[in-house]
């Protein structure tokens, strides 16, 4: 019985509290990412390769935002299970939502405190990062942002 | 061009369902298919097992468990008053077909298991707590019941099964889905155990009222069990165990004893000879 309650009462400890503070943290990432997209919706961050011919830029530069974020063990523990039947991994989409939007808001932050205007070529990439123990699960993953910052002599 | 600074509206990436609605339907997916295929596994082996031919058995596992005396090593005395033992309630049962082999364990904990290849381990612990020879007669006549109803095959296979279970489910999934299938598989195989267990008392109760004239002795054996195993309480714990509660045990063994018309009382035989050998 003792063995029974630990194979099965740590991981289910784990998975609770994994669901709550996965659940918290979420929330309180996705009211930050609102705030943000709120705050910086009149920065054009578009994916033309080159700027729109109305704009006169002055100066540009590349710009790159980007965030690791990491995927808690309940989140994991889904995955896993999903990974016998197929079909979407639910838990993840959340987790990769928040990391491109939270890496598009680092780059026009960036952009916008260093004076720029607007930012054309975005393009975004994803990378995984593997556990050093085992390879096949998942540690986190890193989205990267990047683009071309513009200064504009008539600002939009 | 215009540029449109809206923000687009939450959702379309991100699927609604509630985590652990996702969690409910997996885990319960994961369990059933589980339970079922661990089931279906048991079934199967319980069909197979009775028609493998006992000469391929005892070729097959030849070596594994006897323990291969040296020449030159002590025999045990206690094995010679076991197998002593073993031959007499095994004449009670004519159409025994194996050629039995006693091995002593060197465990504290008091158990006694049915080897494929013809072989009863004995532990120690479990020659040191029985009192009488009725009560190992009792133990010897039940693992001779496993053997006849092909029980050591059956577990062998069942376990063999399950591996192949896991490991399906390990190539698809991560270590806490084989975890989770592992824990409601074996869950379901409990109940298989129990049968056979219950089956295999049966057994060796009616090679004891054949050798003695009475059963006395297979109670008494389960009734200072359970202070050497630490007690076990509840139904889950019923229901974990893999052999039943010794309470239920003794309740069952009454049963059958009442059935058939063996007597619980009678006189017990004393134990010759197999004080611990050193």
């Amino acid at each position: 019985m003792v063995e029974l309650g630990v194979r099965l009462g740590i991981p289910l400890a784990l998975l609770v509290l994994a669901y709550f503070t996965g659940a918290a943290v979420e929330r309180r990432h996705y009211a930050s990412i609102r705030e943000r997209e709120l705050r910086w919706r009149s920065v054009p961050a578009i994916t033309f390769r080159s700027v729109p011919p109305s704009w006169k830029v002055t100066e540009c530069t590349l710009i790159t935002g980007s965030v690791v974020i990491s995927v808690d063990y309940f989140k994991r523990f889904l995955a896993g299970l999903r990974a016998i039947f197929g079909g979407r991994i639910k838990a993840y989409e959340s987790l990769l939502d928040r990391a491109r939007r939270e890496a598009l808001m680092r780059l026009k932050q960036k952009a916008v405190e260093r004076g720029y205007h607007a930012i054309v070529n975005v393009r975004l990439e994803t990378c995984r990062m593997a556990n050093a123990r085992n390879s096949e699960s998942i540690a986190g993953l890193e989205v990267l942002a990047f683009g071309t910052a513009v200064k504009l002599r008539n600002a939009p | 061009m215009k540029f449109d600074p809206s923000i687009p509206e939450d959702g379309i990436n991100v699927s609604r369902t509630h985590p652990l609605r996702e969690a409910l339907l997996l885990v319960g997916g994961v369990a059933a298919i589980a339970i079922a295929v661990a089931v279906a596994a048991a079934v199967a082996v319980d069909l197979v097992a009775p028609h493998i031919p006992i000469e391929l058995e005892v070729r097959l596992f030849s070596g594994w468990f006897d323990r291969g005396v040296e020449a030159d090593e002590a025999v045990d005395p206690r094995e010679q008053s076991l197998a002593k033992l073993l031959g007499r309630m095994a004449g009670h049962w004519p159409e025994n077909p194996y050629a039995f082999e006693i091995a002593i364990w060197d465990i504290p904990e008091p158990n006694a298991v049915a080897l494929p290849g013809g072989v009863i381990a004995v532990t120690d612990g479990l020659l040191e707590n029985v009192e009488s020879e009725n009560e190992l007669a009792f133990v010897l006549g039940h693992e001779l019941g496993h053997f006849r109803n092909r029980d050591h095959l059956r577990g062998l296979g069942r376990g063999i099964a399950f591996s192949l279970l896991l490991v399906a489910v390990g190539v698809g999934g991560s270590s806490s889905a084989v975890e989770l299938a592992s824990l409601a598989g074996q869950f379901a195989q409990r109940g298989f155990d129990r049968d056979q267990e219950i089956e295999a008392d049966r057994f060796g109760l009616a090679l004891l009222a054949a050798e003695y004239g009475h059963v006395s002795g297979a109670e008494a054996f389960f009734e200072h069990l359970p202070e050497l195993g630490g007690p076990l309480d509840g139904e889950l714990a019923s229901y974990y165990s893999t052999h039943p509660l010794n309470a239920d045990r003794i309740q069952a063994l009454r049963g059958m004893a009442h059935e058939m018309g063996w007597e619980l009382r009678g006189e017990r035989q004393p134990l010759l000879s197999l004080s611990p050998a050193r």
